[in-house]
């Protein structure tokens, strides 16, 4: 409950309604951009003329969705502290495996991003994270290594 | 007759081992799949697009249906056994399966849904088999303005029945097309929002979008939520027989529910969501015992689940006959076969008539397998509910980063994927619907050749669309919807298909 009542005392300023403002300048980049690709003629349409009115279409949507939320009360924050610790880790793992794979090979880093994962998402002891990370760096060895013959890069670990 | 011989030719080619493999592992992870809550059939069929490429184009959509159709299957035992929905389209069933589980009578019900999902899937077909080919020829005299006045009904449409706010919807469809724009446009080689970059030239690839939007960010949202371990009825094959008057009531609602799920599949929007709940308030309204609901009505178990079942069958029409996927898994399904190198729509039949007739024999044969596969394992399908997110989703989360490399073998497309599913858990947290963006994308660069060829064919005179019947149809129709949304709640009436999109789809 008291998680609850801390979300409905969320900041008046929330980052929901500031990425609508984001796609409202979005939109405006687009068409602005596009009118520089060359709008053409409607008998003869060119490049940016299609990507201009999306680029409107997305402002003029994002400007009527904006005042509508800055009207409404209703706060949308759904991260915890946890929660947002959790996503952080999970997102970092998710970029180091991303990193350092082309580098040390897809084996190593697989079975130490796997690890990390059942860590990030605490599952107990250190056992178990062990056999899920080997079994699916096993899993993913057999399936896309040795049936489907797709070149993982090796690394120099490999 | 010429339809009966190659549906013929149709079961020959899919009893190919290559293809039975394809339908079993397809049907077997759909339903694997439907019974887990969290991963939804969107992002599986994403998942398994690289799984399919070293195979034809016919395997492939072979594979990804009995997924969509298989996840139909099993999101019904968990929704009957724990009351946890197994993907968004089992919600409705747990409101009397549950409660027909607390009286002992689980077994027959998970029966009962498993031969309507049978008959329902059965009848989807043959409507498939039938409406497609006639559909397809019809649109056979589509040109750029009947496909750009579609894609505007289509849109409207889609906006409209998948978003809590219509413009959120709307929203994400231009987000969908403005990046479906990026890249080298086809139509004159001219470079959009490259900003120099070679790697852009080539435009954004659809598979890592899909695969962020849907896996990655579920994977994402698993982690951040608390994990409550449900507690599994154990079920025997012998509690599996349903009575004599079970069976009595579950016929009519069977029916009605496959015609009701395939003629809703054929809307633009969460239309297996739809059907349930459109097929539930039915089943309700005629019954003549409407106290019963919500109390184990067994009428409101398989009505809902023979019609998300037909409704996968109906939303193909669209796809197979146009090339226009109105649901995010049709997308997936669009993107799959366009990998293959397989333009769905009104050619396919003329151009790949095997594919088509391959794919609906294929679909008669996955429909009996998941009958076989459902009924004596369910009881085993129920335990894979308990596995934790924490051993599952790191295993997926890593399937997810390796299959999407392995497509290009492009670290690109990683980070693509990855950027897309933090974004896509704040999108669907905030209620922006996902399965318009991604329909944006797929059919950004059919809208654009439609309005860029309409333009040139009239010379800049865009009122000469009115003058084509099928364009000032699609126009009319439109423009009927939106006079209805708007006029509605003026006279106290609610617009009653108004989905409010599930956290997955």
């Amino acid at each position: 409950m008291d998680q609850e009542a801390d979300m409905e005392r969320a900041p008046k300023l929330r980052l929901d309604t500031f990425c609508v403002f984001v796609l409202l300048v979005l939109g405006l980049v687009i068409s602005i951009i596009s009118w520089g690709y060359g709008f053409g003629r409607l008998g003869r349409p060119g490049p940016g003329l299609y990507p201009f009115f999306i680029g409107v279409a997305i402002a003029v949507f994002s400007l009527v969705i904006l005042i509508s939320e800055l009207r409404s009360d209703t706060s949308r924050s759904f991260l915890d502290k946890e929660g947002a610790k959790t996503l952080v880790f999970m997102t970092l793992t998710f970029c180091l495996w991303i990193v350092a794979m082309p580098l040390l090979g897809y084996v190593v880093v697989t079975l130490l991003a796997t690890y990390a994962f059942c860590k990030v998402m605490k599952l107990e002891g250190w056992w178990k994270p062990l056999a899920v990370s080997g079994g699916t760096t096993l899993f993913i060895y057999l399936l896309f290594d040795y049936w489907l013959y797709i070149d993982l890069p090796r690394g120099i670990l490999g | 007759m010429e339809g009966l011989s190659l549906l013929f030719n149709g079961f020959i080619n899919s009893l190919t081992t290559v293809n039975l493999v394809a339908c079993f592992i397809g049907a077997l992870i759909g339903t694997v799949v439907g019974v887990l809550p969290g991963l939804g059939p969107t992002a599986t069929m994403a998942l398994m697009l690289p799984f399919t490429l070293p195979f034809g184009a016919t395997t492939g959509l072979i594979m990804m249906t009995g997924v969509w159709y298989g996840a139909m299957y099993g999101g019904s035992t968990t929704s009957i056994l724990v009351n946890i929905p197994g993907e968004a389209a089992s919600v409705v069933t747990c409101i009397d399966g549950y409660q027909m589980c607390k009286k002992g009578r689980a077994g027959a019900a998970l029966a009962l849904v498993a031969v309507g999902s049978f008959v329902a899937g059965t009848i989807g077909i043959l409507g498939l088999q039938f409406f497609a080919p006639l559909l397809g020829n019809a649109a056979l005299s589509f040109g750029p303005p009947e496909f750009l006045c579609f894609m505007v009904f289509a849109f409207v449409l889609l906006s409209n029945l998948s978003a809590e706010a219509p413009l959120k919807g709307a929203l994400m469809i231009a987000l969908g097309l403005f990046l479906s724009s990026v890249g080298i446009n086809p139509m004159d080689s001219y470079p959009r929002f490259t900003f120099g970059s070679e790697t852009l030239m080539l435009g954004i690839d659809f598979l890592p979008i899909a695969m962020g939007l849907f896996g990655i960010s579920e994977i994402l949202n698993i982690a951040i939520e608390k994990y409550v371990k449900p507690e599994i009825v154990k079920i025997r094959l012998r509690d599996l027989y349903p009575d004599r008057k079970e069976i009595r009531r579950s016929i009519f609602p069977m029916i009605r529910g496959s015609i009701v799920g395939f003629f809703l599949g054929l809307l633009p929007g969460p239309c297996t969501v739809i059907s349930t709940f459109v097929s539930y308030s039915l089943e309700r309204r005629i019954s003549r015992t409407p106290e019963e609901f919500g109390h184990g009505a067994v009428e409101g178990v398989v009505g809902p689940e023979s019609a998300n079942n037909s409704a996968v069958m109906g939303s193909m029409i669209p796809l197979l006959t146009l090339g226009i996927p109105f649901a995010a898994p049709s997308a997936i399904m669009l993107a799959g076969l366009r990998m293959h190198n397989v333009e769905p729509g009104p050619m396919l039949f003329t151009t790949n008539p095997d594919v088509f007739w391959t794919f609906i024999a294929a679909m008669y044969l996955g429909n009996f397998m998941l009958l076989v596969l459902n009924l004596p394992l369910v009881g085993a399908f129920a335990k894979i509910a308990v596995i934790r997110p924490q051993i599952l989703m790191p295993i997926i989360s890593l399937i997810c980063l390796v299959g999407v490399y392995s497509v290009r073998n492009s670290i690109f497309d990683v980070w693509v994927m990855i950027i897309a599913g933090v974004v896509g858990l704040f999108l669907r947290k905030w209620k922006f619907p996902i399965a318009p963006f991604i329909i944006g994308v797929v059919l950004g660069p059919t809208t654009e050749n439609s309005l860029r060829q309409t333009l040139l064919m009239f010379k800049g005179d865009v009122s000469l669309v009115v003058e084509r019947p099928i364009s000032i149809t699609f126009l009319a129709l439109t423009a009927a919807f939106l006079a209805y949304k708007f006029i509605a709640p003026n006279f106290g009436k609610k617009f009653p298909l108004k989905i409010e999109e599930e956290s997955k789809l």
